[in-house]
């Protein structure tokens, strides 16, 4: 399966390896060495990815204890780490930041307060995606699609789009293809669409040429987290609407 | 080691320096000079005083030993000096504001420091990756069905990491370092090292093989 003689030119981006690796019972298992977690474990993976990596993993143990290995591995690394030599006072210069940073907490925190209605639901999605949901819905609001279907921007600094749909029992995402590939993670309850059915820990890529149409499963709301490359494009009526408001 | 990190801050970037490191036939072996469990405990036990009582005596601990070594780490990344000095206070402050959320039972200290550093770090120097993924991709397989009771013991998973990686030959250390640590693609430690890419793919394969153990099941 390893080929040592593969030329080391050949320039492969990031990618999970498509290898299946072996555990000591013998059944395949999730790929904890690849790429991805090096990347993430590392700091340098896109904030979109790392969101739905982190999402996942609190969704799924084996994806959890992929990424608490990788992480521990780092933080053994920063353990031996050479101890650079600061400049004078920097310990004084931490203490300034802090004293600066007490001072002006009171005021976020009334901000937060003020965040408004609509919060309830949002409390219930699992960290990190809680966080990046509820800081990016002080700015942004539920954006409804269709009937049963809203969507929320995510800001996670990614120059992906990412999105969170929040879909109702039996109602449809108009049919759409994408620019770039989409990954779209089943957080809570359930979606089906023309491959098949997608549960809480489900991720559902779709490249540029696939054309979907997701349905809400009938066990309750569905929140996904979605992923894309470029933007959405509508194919059935909405495309129409789309493309007359030009957007 | 300690010379070869200052080393990355020069232009050529990290390249330079691995070429450098592999001429010198360098060791990565984890010396004795990391934390032992007296002092990880120790650590742990001030940042939940900063949790508690906001204490200062206990940040200031906390920052002595680990705002020279996030500095070295940031030099190592390709900053410059003075800005790593800037990210490391950074770093701090944010284990000053978010010490309450530091639980021991999930990481050590030095974990869950490096995280908020590479959160910082993905802020400040934006060398991100985007994976490309196809569909035979494990990420992208479905969920094995588990029982619901079952969660990770992140305690205990952390421990048999250090464990092994204290274990490991060199060759896989270095690589280890290179991908987890330093975030090189696997591809990008062929070139620096020299190695055929199957071959990189195989050690850090190895090493994971042995850190995983036999004790935890995977799936």
């Amino acid at each position: 399966m390893l080929d040592d003689n593969l030329d080391p030119t050949i320039s492969r981006n990031v990618s999970i390896e498509s290898e299946e690796s072996v555990t000591p019972m013998g059944k395949a298992s999730i790929n904890d060495f690849g790429e991805v977690y090096s990347n993430y474990a590392a700091g340098c993976l896109d904030p979109a990815f790392c969101l739905l990596v982190e999402t996942q993993a609190a969704l799924r143990p084996d994806v959890e204890r992929a990424l608490a290995r990788a992480e521990t591995i780092a933080g053994v690394f920063l353990e031996n780490e050479a101890e650079a030599e600061l400049t004078a006072g920097a310990v004084d210069k931490a203490f300034a930041l802090i004293d600066a940073y007490e001072a002006g907490e009171q005021s976020t925190l009334k901000a937060v307060k003020h965040a408004g209605e609509g919060l309830d639901e949002l409390l219930d999605l699992p960290e990190p995606l809680r966080e990046t949901a509820l800081q990016s819905f002080q700015s942004q609001k539920w954006q409804s699609l269709t009937q049963g279907i809203r969507r929320l921007k995510l800001e996670t600094g990614s120059v992906a789009e990412v999105e969170l749909y929040r879909i109702e029992p039996g109602c449809t995402v108009p049919k759409h293809s994408h620019s770039g590939s989409e990954f779209t993670l089943v957080v809570a309850g359930g979606f089906s669409d023309e491959s098949g059915s997608f549960g809480p820990g489900d991720m559902c890529l779709k490249g540029p040429k696939d054309t979907h149409q997701p349905t809400g499963d009938m066990d309750g709301v569905c929140f996904a987290l979605a992923v894309r490359e470029g933007g959405l494009r509508f194919t059935g009526m909405m495309g129409v609407v789309q493309r007359l408001v030009g957007q | 080691m300690v010379l070869l990190s200052r080393k990355g801050c020069n232009s050529h970037g990290l390249g330079a320096l691995y070429e450098y490191e592999a001429a010198q036939g360098k060791h990565v072996s984890l010396e004795t000079t990391g934390s032992d469990p007296t002092e990880r405990e120790r650590l742990a036990d001030c940042v939940e005083q900063i949790a508690a009582a906001r204490s200062r005596a206990a940040f200031a601990e906390v920052f002595e030993y680990f705002a020279p070594r996030l500095k070295s780490y940031l030099i190592r990344l390709g900053s410059d000096a003075s800005s790593a000095e800037e990210i490391m206070q950074e770093v701090m402050l944010n284990v000053w504001r978010k010490a309450e959320q530091y639980d021991r039972r999930q990481a050590s200290v030095s974990t869950w420091i490096f995280r908020i550093a590479r959160n910082r770090r993905i802020d400040s120097l934006r060398r991100t990756n985007k994976p490309e993924l196809d569909a035979e991709d494990p990420m992208l397989q479905p969920a094995e069905i588990e029982q619901p009771d079952i969660t990770v013991n992140r305690a205990q998973l952390e421990v048999k990491v250090r464990d092994v990686i204290e274990t490991l030959p060199d060759e896989q250390l270095v690589l280890l370092k290179a991908a987890f640590y330093e975030g090189l693609s696997h591809s990008e430690i062929a070139k620096t090292y020299g190695l055929p890419l199957g071959t990189v793919k195989s050690r850090i394969r190895l090493a994971f093989t042995r850190l995983r153990g036999s004790l935890e099941r995977d799936q």
